[in-house]
């Protein structure tokens, strides 16, 4: 697997199970969530696909380091495992920290 | 000259675009800065590790035409700036998103209520 590829998986099974194991706020099981990360991803497709595009990139990929499969337009699949991981640790961390506001 | 500008100016768009939810969806996200900077600082650090990693493995790179060739080390100052806009559009997007069900739970409480008074 390249490497970019297999960094994307880590970062998402890290995170998941960061929630499942250690911090459980419970996001998962919750429409808010979903429905936030829906919206996010419409709106990486915007921003992260002005960033890759090959007509005039601004974030140049290495091929052999990624799986070569850009969709939509010119985004490489694994950046939206990237954004998951990123968007989902911030939130439950935000959640998290939120509990302990209320105690 | 102003392309070198363009991804930083990508993210001030980011960050004016969502800036309505934090008082017209009441997400209280900037309102929160101490809560809102620690929920930050792990993600940017972790984030930053992966893209130190992937900029010295060669995963990707940067167009020296649409940044302003400001480096911290190895990574640009537009990725950092990535790293903290990204994730505040994500919390105030969960925020607004949190407001909006909670309204509309009211809002079909509201109408059950009537529907057994009546």
């Amino acid at each position: 697997m390249p490497e970019y590829t297999l960094f994307t998986v880590a970062a998402v099974v890290l995170v998941v199970a960061a929630e499942l194991f250690w911090l459980r706020t419970g996001i998962f099981r919750t429409a808010q969530y979903w429905v936030s990360i829906a919206i996010v991803f419409g709106f990486q497709v915007l921003v992260d696909g002005w960033l890759t595009k090959l007509s005039a990139p601004i974030v140049a990929y290495a091929p052999g380091r990624y799986l070569g499969v850009r969709f939509p337009w010119d985004i490489p699949i694994e950046d939206f495992g990237f954004g998951f991981a990123m968007v989902t640790l911030t939130v439950l961390l935000w959640h998290r920290l939120g509990r302990q506001e209320e105690r | 000259m102003t392309d070198h500008w363009q991804y930083l100016l990508l993210m001030a768009a980011c960050l004016l675009v969502t800036l309505p939810l934090e008082f017209a969806l009441r997400a209280r996200v900037y309102r929160r800065p101490l809560r809102l900077l620690a929920a930050l600082l792990p993600t940017v650090a972790l984030f930053t590790v992966w893209d130190v990693i992937g900029i010295l493995r060669g995963h990707w790179s940067y167009s020296r035409r649409f940044t302003t060739g400001i480096l911290l080390g190895p990574v640009p100052l537009e990725e950092l700036v990535f790293f903290v806009v990204v994730p505040i559009c994500g919390l105030l997007t969960y925020e607004a998103v949190g407001t909006v069900l909670s309204l509309a739970r009211r809002a079909a409480a509201r109408r059950e209520r009537s529907r057994i008074d009546a």
